[in-house]
């Protein structure tokens, strides 16, 4: 793709349908929380957008974010919308090696106004030597792109805070990029790995807005990780009514029941995997039948996958609001039935709570 | 005429690979491979919940 020609040019030489395309406009409005009536201003912006030079640094990595980003699920116009960003420096998938890799890497710092993805986190430990390219420490390469760049996303966990290499006791002194470069607009796309939905639809956001997407207070966009795992859950029906899976194969797990006794932390992960889903939308951890590990916080490494997490403050309400339309009647009867509801609701609630109870003793 | 070739980044594979061949009369003569990230999995994973290992090894 030439850096002159515009997405709406490429997707007509690529035989690729406008209405295909409005599709995933709309689709990605729906993933960045927008009124689908800004479908339209993304397709606008799309197709007349140049393409940013883009620089994708991978330092302490396993590549799986790579791969999750390689697994674009709706393919034809999201390739198109990542091949809109020049991926000048991407070691995975670029054709150049050894020096004329670094060549291209060079040539983009010195034109300026690239974006900058991290993958990996940055080992600082004993000057940095656990990883090194080209001769360079990844702490020397990161500062030198950051210096130039117009905005990072960190795309994983390990970029994010420094993921598993991390975890203590931390061999490497492996850190995030938070904590290493500071004056430079970052977004991470925490996730282990980020969902590629999420991945495109921050660059759609970056490319329609020429803006970043709202951040929450640990600089995750709030599209992404505004919403608890646990509210969205597809299983959340069964963690209400005290069914839960006790051993991996049992009935209930066979039944899909909740997977909170097996150390699910659904109820401290903020992700939108409940909705968009993974592998091209089919199903997701949860759904596949194993506890989510809340790989979108920080930290998560820490705290043991297979034991519970306290969640005082959400365990279900003893009651529940009267679902059942409320007919006109006379305000002494409606007093009488309304406090049978009320009897016969708090007993509900109570043999809830007590066979939850049970179950845990 | 002996001559040094350094590829570093090898690109297009998974991780971090640097080579070095030792080039004589148009042929390799000694080379040597090194992978130039560490990150010590196998000092994180000691004394961990053994059910954890397969999470955490799968992300190598």
């Amino acid at each position: 793709m030439n850096r002159s020609t515009t997405l709406a040019e490429e997707l007509a030489v690529r035989g690729i349908t406008r209405r295909e395309f409005l599709k995933f406009c709309t689709i990605m409005a729906g993933v960045l929380a927008l009124p689908v009536d800004r479908a339209a201003r993304i397709a606008r912006a799309l197709e007349t957008v140049r393409r940013p030079p883009v620089i994708w640094l991978h330092f302490q990595e396993c590549t799986g974010c790579t791969e999750s980003l390689l697994r674009a699920n709706r393919p034809t116009v999201a390739e198109l919308v990542l091949d809109v960003l020049s991926l000048n420096y991407l070691e995975t998938i670029m054709a150049p090696a050894g020096h004329a890799a670094e060549k291209s890497l060079h040539d983009t710092i010195q034109e300026g106004g690239y974006i900058t993805i991290v993958e990996g986190s940055i080992p600082t430990a004993d000057d940095g030597i656990y990883c090194c390219i080209a001769g360079r420490t990844a702490l020397d390469i990161l500062k030198e792109v950051a210096a130039n760049t117009a905005a990072i996303i960190t795309v994983g966990a390990c970029a994010f805070y420094g993921g598993w290499p991390s975890t203590p006791p931390n061999p490497t002194g492996a850190k995030g990029v938070k904590d290493i470069i500071s004056g430079v607009p970052i977004v991470n796309l925490s996730g282990c790995p980020p969902n590629v939905d999420n991945i495109t639809a921050t660059v759609v956001h970056y490319l329609t807005f020429n803006e970043l997407p709202a951040l929450d207070d640990l600089g995750r966009p709030l599209f992404a990780h505004g919403r608890r795992i646990h509210d969205n859950c597809e299983r959340r029906g069964h963690f209400d009514a005290g069914e839960f899976v006790e051993a991996w194969g049992d009935e209930g797990h066979r039944n899909g029941w909740c997977l909170y006794r097996m150390g699910c932390k659904g109820p401290v992960a903020f992700m939108n995997c409940p909705s968009i889903r993974w592998n091209e939308g089919t199903s997701w951890p949860v759904g596949a039948g194993h506890g989510c590990i809340a790989c979108g916080a920080p930290n998560f490494w820490e705290m043991p996958a297979y034991e519970p997490v306290p969640i005082h403050v959400l365990t279900p309400p003893t009651t529940y609001p009267e679902v059942e339309p409320v007919k006109e009647m006379s305000p002494i009867t409606a007093g009488v039935i309304g406090a049978a509801v009320g009897v016969a609701a708090g007993v509900a609630g109570a043999v809830a709570v007590s066979q939850i109870a049970k179950k845990e003793e | 005429m002996a001559q040094k070739i350094v590829i570093d980044p090898i690109t297009r594979i998974e991780g971090h690979l640097r080579i070095e061949a030792r080039i004589e009369d148009g042929r390799v003569a000694e080379a040597w491979a090194s992978g130039t990230m560490f990150r010590g999995l196998e000092i994180i994973l000691k004394g961990r919940d053994p059910r954890e290992a397969w999470l955490m090894a799968q992300r190598i």
